[in-house]
């Protein structure tokens, strides 16, 4: 296990990612192989998705 | 002979329209947070599942064993977006409905829209990661078309960046292929003469960057789905009004009379009640589900949507 400091960035990004699971329920994500954090994800819309689907360019 | 001629001088005029004007310039600076909010480091590495390697070998195979083989085919990719790799967890077809020849596809998105609803019911964090599309010829990277259309598109995935995989079949078909996967390069996955090569795109980007791709064990999400496609097709426009107008609507794969069948279950208010449309081929059935039982309703309109607000309201007497 690695036990270093967090480095600025990473603290800011841990606050916001605890924040967003507090008051938000959002997604933590965590690194299979140490447990350590590994950023955050929200729920994903359907307009979203739908939006992105719909809009595939012609592939050639 | 002839027709072999002219198909190889096809692909190879294919080949160099697609390379010629191909941007070498170096890749530009990583795009700010996308309009989503979510900020992401690039992309490292794409992870595959090895349901969604079979399927995507596997149909890219039968593709070409079809009348159509000779036209490039295509999925859409579904996963997790994380840190700095991408997890695929399902693929949506190209569907029969596709616009495509032997230099061009265009999905049908219709069908993908509501496939995407059914394969996100399991998991609301699946996002769209990209795409994977063939080529007739030996290009195993994306064509400068499909830079003039990806780079504006990607700017509204997660991360602002997309992954896009490329299939050809240029692979030696001959003693020397195996019936073991093999992977040549880090962004290379090669299955007999069959090859699906791996890049990522972020928004303002010059060039694709070949993406190291790792399996893991894990389904593809929508593999059940595949088998009821043409349906799903069939009826994707009225499916998907029918999600935006109602909350709670689902949909299963089941068996049916003679193959698989699409359940679409529309919930009602009291407990344990619904509605379920049942479509099996060009079949249309219409089932009242009180406290587990199951009772047809007779009614001969096709169009799902419609024939479900004309039950609610004979249910609403």
């Amino acid at each position: 296990m690695d036990f270093r400091p967090l480095t600025d960035t990473e603290r800011r990004q841990l606050i916001t990612a605890l924040r967003g699971n507090a008051e938000s329920d959002r997604v933590i994500l965590m690194d299979r192989r140490d447990t350590s954090f590994a950023g955050s994800a929200d729920e994903v819309t359907d307009e979203e998705v739908i939006t992105a689907i719909k809009s595939v360019p012609c592939h050639y | 002979m002839l027709r072999f001629l002219a198909s190889s001088a096809n692909q190879i005029w294919g080949d160099l329209q697609r390379s010629l004007l191909r941007a070498r310039t170096p890749v530009a600076a990583r795009p700010k947070p996308t309009a989503n909010g979510a900020a992401y480091p690039p992309l490292q590495r794409l992870i595959l599942t090895d349901g969604v390697s079979r399927t995507l070998f596997e149909e890219y195979a039968r593709h070409r064993a079809e009348a159509r083989g000779q036209e490039e085919t295509g999925w859409v990719l579904l996963g997790l977006r994380q840190a700095v790799e991408a997890t695929v967890l399902a693929t949506l077809p190209a569907g029969a409905e596709r616009d495509a020849g032997v230099a061009h596809v265009r999905f049908n998105c219709e069908g993908q829209a509501v496939g995407s609803r059914m394969v996100r019911q399991l998991d609301r964090r699946l996002t769209i990661l990209g795409i994977v599309h063939t080529h007739p010829g030996s290009l195993r990277h994306p064509s400068d078309a499909d830079y003039a259309g990806d780079v504006a598109w990607v700017a509204q995935l997660r991360g602002g960046e997309g992954v896009f995989g490329i299939g050809t079949a240029d692979g030696p078909d001959d003693e020397r292929s195996t019936i073991v996967g093999e992977q040549p390069k880090p962004h290379l996955l090669s299955l007999a003469d069959l090859n699906f090569a791996w890049y990522a795109l972020g928004a303002g980007e010059n060039t694709y960057r070949p993406l190291p791709v790792a399996l893991t064990l894990g389904p593809d999400l929508a593999r059940p789905l595949h088998c009821v496609w043409p349906i799903i097709e069939a009826h994707a426009v009225r499916l998907e009004r029918l999600h935006r107008q109602q909350a709670g609507v689902s949909c299963d794969v089941v068996a049916g009379n003679s193959g698989p069948a699409l359940a679409v279950n529309v919930p009602l208010a009291l407990p344990e009640q619904s509605l379920r449309v049942l479509l099996e081929g060009k079949r249309v059935r219409y089932f009242l589900v009180r406290d587990g039982e199951l009772l047809a309703v007779d009614c001969s309109e096709e169009r799902v949507d419609r024939a479900v607000y004309l039950l609610l309201a004979e249910l609403a007497e």
